[in-house]
């Protein structure tokens, strides 16, 4: 599958945080193919391992989080309308008027109400309201809707795709479902007989409510020699500011900071720079904001590089990334599980 | 036309790309639906059908085909795009939409973008986004690339599926319903109208309602109707969180028929006929029970001599956004009515 085609196809599933597992089957059934097996832990990470085939090698970790933000259902109201809560960082300037699919007992259709401007009363246009008092339109009557879902019901944005120019693409969740799309393809660029060592892909859960999410279990569980932790990363817009943002198409970017290693991240950008694999730092003074601290914090610490793929609208159903940037990500990922230095210093 | 090809003669036009003052392609494509009729452009854009009857009253039907949307007003050094509305959007309805942006070759995709949650200061997370704020980003690099793609003054309007939905399909959700229903309704009845007509029929696809500045105002100055039938869509509130005498109208009881709205006040001896009419017809109709909106009629009936006018609007939730939901039967009612109004009505 081309790069694209797997962004979108890994970004349309319903992986709503605590719901990692609802796309199990489709999730297996597009990626499966490239790995030696694939298993799950009690908190709903999912591993895909591939295998180097030689006896005692190191293991390498590439973490991007499954879960996506969303709702959940918290009343059914007559007239088939229900109210929801927000499941992570849901920005309340996007809901209104935006298509939801609430995953019941069936998947159902549902309109988040917004009041036109013919009905507003002067004092209502000012203000936002609440998630949490906006009413979803579903069409059906309460006591069929009842049968069919019920308070903590998970609602997810519909997916939708738009090609911009220049290799962008638009939509939903390509926080972090990209990335893990980009992981996906670096990895299966590499011959098995290439691999430094033996590449654990774990698809983390609950990274969008509250850190640290299911990476620190599952780190523990695999405790990998060394790991990648790639995420999403802000890109520049006209209204934030440079130094906090990192360039839509200046490539993959690394995050620097005193929770990444950064003889490890050196020795990759430097590696990078031969094989001409586009890349950016973004410098921070506290922490990732990503999955690093709890990955790099498991067992006795694991040495933990934070790539980013730039992305603009970050936590909207119109996120956009460029397509050069994922493929800098997908060839970064190659590089790193390929690269007999970074094995060769960083094995137990 | 059986009810699967309403459905998809509806979804064609809601989907189609037509804000206010750019309704060439809704215009083409109504023409297509038209088939082998006689189609007449007016100077302003106004498509006007004639169903002739000499020498009898004059009955003019109109729906808009403009939609609201947006113009650019400025390319950014950056190569995003700054906007006005075309017409009343709420700026709550914005935030994170996929637009269709006007290019300079056909049609390009976009997305309304403004500052992402994590850059929000506490105080900006809970105050909404002005349109001034917000910018459509179309992937350009800079302003040469994006001036390549589209230029100022260009529109652009919502990209929302057209979905029907609901526990046994009775909903439909779309952009532009407003009031490419109207439009629809104009067709199937012009499809379904027999040969001998009491009346000189008009039936008009007008432009420029969503600005006020309405493109009726000429068609009904050219043809001098003497009665009128605006079919439109009006913004209801049967909501849970509504109280009763708010809420307009009710989704599923037929189209709406307006006494008074804040454009116009309708002729009482045809509201009266025309509910006389959907009541012996056994057709759903109902009357709209708030003063709210306008429409073309605020044009039609004061030109020339004063002409009397009749409102059917289609019942509405979240009209102007791209995300408007009507009934399915109202509909079919409504178009009903509008034939039965026309086979039955006597001066």
């Amino acid at each position: 599958m081309e790069l694209k085609e797997l962004i979108i196809s890994i970004s349309s599933l319903m992986s709503v945080s605590g719901h990692e597992g609802y796309s199990e089957k489709e999730l297996n059934d597009i990626i499966g193919g490239e790995f030696d097996e694939s298993f799950r832990d009690h908190v709903g990470n999912r591993f895909f391992v591939k295998r180097c085939g030689r006896e005692n090698a190191p293991k390498i970790l590439i973490d991007t989080h499954l879960d996506e933000i969303g709702l959940m259902v918290t009343e059914i109201k007559d007239g088939g309308f229900i109210t929801v809560a927000p499941v992570g960082g849901v920005d309340p300037k996007i809901m209104q008027a935006s298509d939801v699919t609430i995953y019941g007992k069936e998947k159902i259709f549902g309109v988040v109400g917004s009041t036109p401007p013919h009905l507003r009363r002067p004092d209502e246009g000012k203000t936002l309201k609440p998630i949490t008092e906006l009413l979803i339109d579903t069409g059906y009557s309460k006591d069929k809707l009842s049968e069919l879902i019920r308070i903590g019901t998970p609602v997810g944005f519909a997916p939708k795709y738009s090609e911009l120019a220049n290799g962008k693409i638009a939509g939903k969740s390509f926080d972090d479902k990209a990335c893990a799309a980009c992981a996906v393809s670096g990895i299966s660029r590499v011959a098995r007989e290439d691999l430094a060592g033996d590449v654990y892909l774990m698809l983390s859960s609950r990274e969008e409510v509250g850190s640290p999410g299911g990476a620190a279990v599952g780190a523990h569980n695999v405790d990998p020699d060394y790991a990648m932790v790639i995420d999403v990363n802000l890109g520049k817009t006209p209204d934030t500011p440079k130094n906090e943002t990192v360039e839509m198409g200046g490539g993959a970017s690394f995050t620097i900071c005193p929770v990444t290693d950064r003889k490890m991240t050196k020795m990759l950008i430097d590696e990078a720079k031969e094989k001409e694999i586009k890349t950016q730092i973004c410098v921070t003074g506290g922490s990732t904001g990503t999955n690093t601290p709890a990955v790099n914090l498991a067992k006795e610490g694991i040495p933990t590089v934070d790539v980013g793929l730039p992305l603009k609208s970050m936590h909207t159903c119109s996120e956009v990334l460029e397509l050069a940037d994922a493929e800098s990500v997908s060839a970064l990922v190659a590089l790193f599980i390929s690269s007999k230095k970074i094995a060769e210093v960083f094995s137990r | 036309m059986t009810k699967q090809e309403k459905l998809e003669l509806l979804r064609e036009l809601c989907l189609e790309f037509g804000p206010t003052g750019a309704e060439e392609r809704v215009r083409e494509l109504i023409c297509k639906k038209l088939g082998d009729v006689e189609c007449k452009t007016d100077r302003l854009g106004n498509l006007i059908v004639r169903v002739p009857n000499e020498g009898a009253p004059k009955m003019m039907i109109s729906a808009h085909m403009d939609e609201v949307g947006f113009i650019i007003n400025e390319i950014t050094d950056d190569g995003y795009i700054k906007f006005a509305n075309l017409g009343g959007i709420d700026p709550r309805v914005l935030c994170g939409k996929h637009v269709t942006v006007e290019g300079k070759n056909g049609l390009i995709p976009g997305v309304i973008a403004s500052k992402a949650i994590h850059h929000q200061s506490r105080e900006e997370e809970k105050k909404l986004t002005p349109i001034k704020n917000m910018y459509i980003d179309i992937g350009a690099r800079d302003k040469a690339d994006a001036e390549g793609m589209t230029e100022l003054a260009n529109t652009a309007t919502f990209d929302s599926e057209f979905v029907i939905f609901g526990e046994n399909g009775d909903f439909i959700k779309s952009k532009a319903l407003d009031d490419r229903l109207g439009c629809a309704v104009m067709i199937d009845v012009l499809k379904r109208l027999g040969e001998n007509n009491y009346f000189d029929l008009y039936f008009c696809f007008t432009v420029r309602e969503e600005i006020g500045i309405s493109g009726a105002r000429t068609v009904a100055q050219t043809i001098d109707p003497d009665l009128s039938i605006v079919l439109e869509s009006t913004a209801v509130a049967d909501l849970p969180d509504v109280p009763e005498p708010r809420r307009v109208a009710k989704l599923g009881d037929g189209g709406a028929i307006s006494l008074r709205d804040n454009s116009t006040v309708y002729d009482r001896e045809f509201v009266r006929a025309a509910l006389d009419i959907a009541e012996k017809n056994g057709i759903a109709a109902q009357i709209k029970k708030y003063v709210s909106g306008g429409n073309d009629a605020g044009s039609i009936h004061k030109s020339v001599d004063g002409v009397r006018c009749l409102a059917i609007s289609v019942p509405s939730r979240y009209i102007h956004s791209p995300a408007s939901v009507i009934s399915v039967s109202d509909y079919l009612s409504i178009s009903d009515l509008v034939l039965a109004i026309i086979e039955n009505y006597k001066e």
